[in-house]
């Protein structure tokens, strides 16, 4: 009976010895990036541009780059990704399946920072590297998450630049409203934004959120109305975006300046409003073609620059999605997350989690979507956002800061 | 100030919940013939957003005459729906058919990315606007409301003075004894399913009218909640007690937004979409059968 016991003790041992590296280290093969994509649900259109984006860099790395450099040996990335549909408990149980029955060797996590923070427990349980390229809120990084790193900027910062912008035109001007959506990533960006316009001088005359999934928000702008501010900051993410800017052109509020983050950055949201409603409105970004990231900027920076140029990405971009189209901001950080991932592996010559996590805190490098460096929660400090504006016939031009700037920012905004 | 924010909300609430009631009237015919609590009503308005937008962006025609093309398309979606899975389904458990039009809801909304990607759309139909003492009001506004008043008026003429509308309200009064008159009520079920869906697909071109943007695949969601607690308000199977409901559903969404927003340190948004949930509450603790239910 003793013997029997010890027999069966020896064969658990064995089998958990040739199965821990396998679950730990991977398949030595190839380096699989796991992603619980959102192709479908509210945020299909980001999810769409993110899979493009990373197949673009991927494409790079394993055909320009040769592959990832891991024990001395060059071997190819790939790439595994589910449709969570936009919900939590998609993102949730594919990250499970990603590392459990797929044994990806990293997550990517999905758009907005309610999925991203919904995925963050199950990776950490798991001691997986989870590198956030589309949570931008500050609170995921408050949680004491280990295995977690930010590509995408913090929410706190987004309105910084709109607001020392405007600052810089026109000093006198005051009155700010703040009108956004109900959601995590919108009160940390409108946060941010409140508690710099107070050290800027500004005063907050409106401050109201509205919920998510709105579909009127007359009843909230009629009331924004009657503070009659010079400008509005706002917004939540795409449809809320169209929705904000077409009632406030319907209640006829006119403002010097309107900022309105996500959905004003994407063509669709110029199309939609038919062109004219969308001029002179601003929008953050964290990336717009046009920027001129380069490996030389790097150098003179002292930066490790990796990666395709701007145009090559947007090249592969293309072929990845099988359409003419010029990637957004949020295919933009999500191939630059890949490179982050590449660089982090060959830094730490391992695919090790812990080792891997160790070398993303220490990296700093610049790409075509600028430049990447964490802080000791893994939130991202060395990436600098821009503002971008639309001007006459479609004009996409990134207005702040001034370095980045691709044209002179319309100021005040046109009237509706 | 106060007044005359109110008057204003109240002004484009009873706008709105005229569309909306119009929206819901679909939901509660299907419901009062042939039982079927409709899962994917969402879905078929944001098909008619996307006839709107497309007929507009496309070919250039306006919504008003979108809207007499929608209601085809609905009626041809009706048909199809209910010859290829609700028939089989008409006297089958409730959850079968719970599943099946959340199905159908699914199977639009993919068909509808397949076709027109995962963008939000929209489309400016500039028609400017009426300026009053309390606020201004788009002219497009006003146009979908009277479109849901007309759509309303002439469904009710349709109910009350044609035969085959007397035949719809036998079968909502009870379809065994119909058949026994000679009604053909599985045509009639065909038919009410075909017209709800289609008054769905037209109003959600009313609805774009009033809201021309953020039309995507996936706007439907929000639209079947309203509906639900409107249709349930109103009386699950009495449309007309859905169009009434809507209008006040529409009133309070709008209203009590000023009321709420006196109170200090509340998110008066948050509390209003709740509000009419609580509206709701206290109804069918009184009235279960909703206001114009029997």
């Amino acid at each position: 009976m003793k013997s029997r016991s010890c027999m069966a003790v020896a064969g658990f041992v064995v089998t958990l010895a040739f199965l821990f590296p396998m679950y730990a280290f991977g398949a030595k093969d190839k380096v699989v990036i796991g992603h619980p994509a959102c192709l479908s649900g509210k945020y299909a259109k980001a999810g769409e541009q993110a899979v493009g984006g990373i197949k673009a860099c991927i494409d790079w790395v394993n055909n320009v780059h040769g592959g990832v450099t891991v024990d001395g040996k060059k071997v190819p990335l790939d790439y595994k990704y589910y449709d969570c549909e936009s919900k939590k408990e998609g993102v949730t149980s594919f990250i499970e399946r990603l590392i459990t029955v797929n044994k990806v060797n990293v997550v990517f996590s999905a758009y907005s920072s309610g999925l991203t923070l919904a995925g963050a427990p199950v990776a950490e349980r798991y001691g997986m590297v989870y590198m956030d390229h589309g949570g931008a809120s500050d609170r995921i990084f408050q949680q004491g998450f280990k295995y977690i790193v930010q590509t995408i900027g913090p929410g706190s910062k987004y309105h910084e630049g709109t607001l020392d912008m405007i600052h810089h035109i026109d000093p006198k001007v005051k009155k700010v409203a703040l009108a956004y959506e109900d959601s995590e990533f919108a009160r940390m960006t409108m946060g941010g934004a409140e508690k710099h316009a107070k050290a800027l001088g500004f005063e907050v005359v409106f401050k109201r959120t509205y919920p998510k999934g709105v579909t009127d928000l007359t009843p909230l702008l009629s009331d924004l109305k009657t503070k009659k501010p010079d400008i509005v900051i706002g917004g939540g993410h795409y449809e809320d975006g169209q929705l904000f800017t077409r009632q406030m052109s319907d209640l006829g509020i006119q403002v010097k300046a309107l900022s309105l983050v996500a959905s004003v950055t994407l063509p669709s949201y110029y199309e939609a409003l038919g062109g004219r409603l969308a001029e002179g409105v601003m929008g953050p970004s964290h990336w717009e073609y046009g920027v001129t990231y380069s490996a030389a900027g790097a150098k003179k920076e002292g930066l490790d620059w990796i990666g395709p140029s701007q145009d090559e990405f947007v090249a592969l971009f293309k072929k990845a999605v099988g359409k003419d189209m010029i990637p957004e901001y949020h295919a933009a950080e999500a191939g630059a997350q890949v490179l982050a991932y590449v660089k982090a592996v060959e830094m730490a010559d391992s695919i090790g989690q812990d080792k891997v996590r160790a070398a993303l805190g220490k990296l700093k490098f610049m790409s075509f979507y600028g430049g990447w460096d964490v802080d000791d929660t893994g939130m991202q400090i060395g990436h600098s956002m821009i503002d971008m504006q639309w001007q006459e016939d479609g004009k996409r031009v990134i207005v702040w800061p001034p370095e980045a700037a691709t044209g002179k920012p319309i100021y005040p905004k046109p009237a509706f | 100030m106060i007044l005359e924010l109110l008057g204003g909300n109240l002004a484009h609430g009873l706008l709105l919940g005229g569309v909306y009631g119009l929206a819901t009237m679909g939901l509660s015919l299907i419901f009062g013939v042939i039982n079927v609590v409709n899962v994917g009503h969402g879905q078929f308005i944001m098909v008619g957003a996307f006839v709107a937008q497309t007929m507009f962006t496309a070919l250039g025609l306006s919504p008003l005459i979108a809207i007499p093309a929608a209601f085809v398309i609905g009626m041809a979606l009706g048909f199809f729906f209910f010859y290829t899975v609700i028939r089989r389904l008409v006297e089958a458990p409730e959850l079968t058919t719970l599943l099946a039009t959340f199905a159908i809801g699914i199977l639009l909304e993919e068909i509808a990315k397949l076709i027109f990607g995962a963008d939000f759309r929209g489309y400016n139909w500039g028609l400017g606007k009426i300026e009053l003492a309390i606020t201004t009001i788009p002219l497009s506004k006003i146009y979908a409301f009277v479109g849901s008043i007309v759509i309303a008026l002439f469904l009710y003429l349709w109910f009350s003075k044609t035969r085959l509308g007397t035949a719809v309200r036998a079968v909502i009064e009870d379809s065994e004894g119909a058949r026994v008159c000679g009604v053909n009520v599985d045509w009639i079920y065909a038919l009410s399913f075909a017209i709800g869906i289609g008054l769905t697909v037209m109003s959600g071109v009313l609805l774009t009218m009033f809201i021309p943007v953020g039309i995507n695949p996936y706007m439907g969601g929000t639209y079947t909640l309203k509906a639900f607690v409107i249709a349930v308000l109103g009386g699950l199977s009495s449309p007309y007690g859905a169009f009434f409901a809507g209008l006040i559903f529409g009133l309070i969404e709008n209203g009590a937004y000023v009321l709420f927003a006196q109170i200090p340190g509340v998110a008066p948004f948050s509390l209003t979409v709740s509000l009419a949930f609580w509206m709701l509450f206290f109804l069918l603790l009184l009235k279960p059968t909703g206001l114009l239910g029997k």
